[in-house]
């Protein structure tokens, strides 16, 4: 259960430890990185909570969506325009309604009992 | 409730969400540091150029302020000069105003009788028991050269073309006639003039040798008109 909180300290960790530093340009990239993982982790969790949990739905959403919303910043760079806007809205949008989802979820549980 | 394949997944992405926000997170630290750094660099460089050009201005100051003390200097010097000439020039002017009977002189001086010899002895010329205007002329030389302000004789102020004439009994000092005895009146150091006429040999033993009653006075106080207007 507490092993997904080890996870992000252990990530935390590694993280300090290689010391990488991210260059300037691809900064952006990152920010869509950290938007799509939180977005398919919030969605793992609402799917768990539903009992719809499936692995490799999971995972292919997370690669298919990461690959995208990169490739959408990339091509937004290279044409000059903002297009990673969409990515980032697209996965907002998305967390803030699985965020709705699970507390409704999780309240309604808490009725029951 | 979780299931196993699920805490692994949720596990695994949990850390590359750390990693990446950590990845981040120093990226921005660093961007703000250097930043940061910039900015201490960017002041530090500012203020060591105001500094060096403070250190400028003030070369150019003292520079400036070097020249000027010159300049200064300069122009004491020169008016140090102009004093000393024009000290000089206003102490001549007044001495010459005083030989020219321009100005009143009052101040110590000397006063010298020259009387006819009362007793002329029979058979003798009484041309040579007179007063003759030479003598007068040969006092009055005497105390010019040593260094008398203002000559008088019997009142009237010896100017710088005065003349002595003799007119018979009497002598013409300029153009008023005077008869012994005449006083001859000089100011200037006493001793001096005293000292000049004395000296052996000298103008009094001449007169004396020549039948003058000749008499010196020392005044403390001898007073001089101006003479008004060219004398003629």
């Amino acid at each position: 259960m507490w092993l997904p909180v080890v996870g992000v300290f252990l990530g935390v960790v590694i993280g300090l430890l290689t010391g990488v530093h991210i260059p300037a340009g691809y900064s952006l990239y990152f920010t869509i990185a950290i938007l799509a993982v939180l977005d398919t982790l919030v969605g793992g969790c609402k799917a768990s909570l539903e009992k719809k949990f499936e692995d490799s739905l999971f995972l292919s959403g997370l690669v298919i969506n990461l690959g995208f919303a990169l490739s959408l910043a990339f091509l937004g760079n290279q044409l000059g325009v903002d297009l990673y806007l969409a990515a980032v809205f697209a996965f907002g949008v998305r967390l803030f309604r699985n965020i709705a989802i699970m507390r409704r979820e999780l309240l309604r549980r808490w009725k029951i009992k | 409730m979780l299931k196993k394949s699920e805490v692994r997944i949720l596990t695994i992405l949990c850390m590359v969400l750390g990693f990446l926000l950590t990845l981040s997170y120093q990226t921005a630290a660093e961007k703000n540091n250097k930043a940061e750094e910039g900015q201490a660099l960017w002041e530090e460089d500012r203020l060591r150029n105001s500094v060096l050009e403070e250190q400028e201005q003030n070369k150019e100051l003292e520079e400036e302020w070097r020249s000027l003390q010159g300049e200064v200097r300069e122009m004491e010097e020169e008016i140090a000069g102009e004093e000393v000439s024009s000290f000089n020039l206003v102490e001549d002017l007044e001495r010459l105003r005083m030989l020219t009977g321009e100005v009143p002189v009052k101040g110590p001086g000397i006063e010298v009788t020259l009387d006819d010899h009362t007793y002329v002895p029979d058979g003798s010329n009484p041309n040579d028991y007179i007063v003759h205007e030479r003598h007068i002329q040969e006092v009055v030389d005497e105390l010019m050269l040593a260094d008398a302000e203002a000559i008088s004789i019997n009142g009237f102020r010896i100017t710088r073309n005065s003349y002595i004439q003799c007119i018979g009994p009497v002598i013409k000092v300029d153009s008023s006639t005077s008869a012994a005895p005449f006083v001859i009146q000089a100011v200037g150091d006493p001793e001096q003039l005293e000292a000049a006429l004395e000296l052996s040999g000298g103008v009094k033993d001449k007169l004396v040798n020549e039948n003058v009653e000749v008499r010196t006075q020392k005044q403390n106080q001898v007073m001089m008109e101006a003479v008004v207007g060219e004398s003629e």
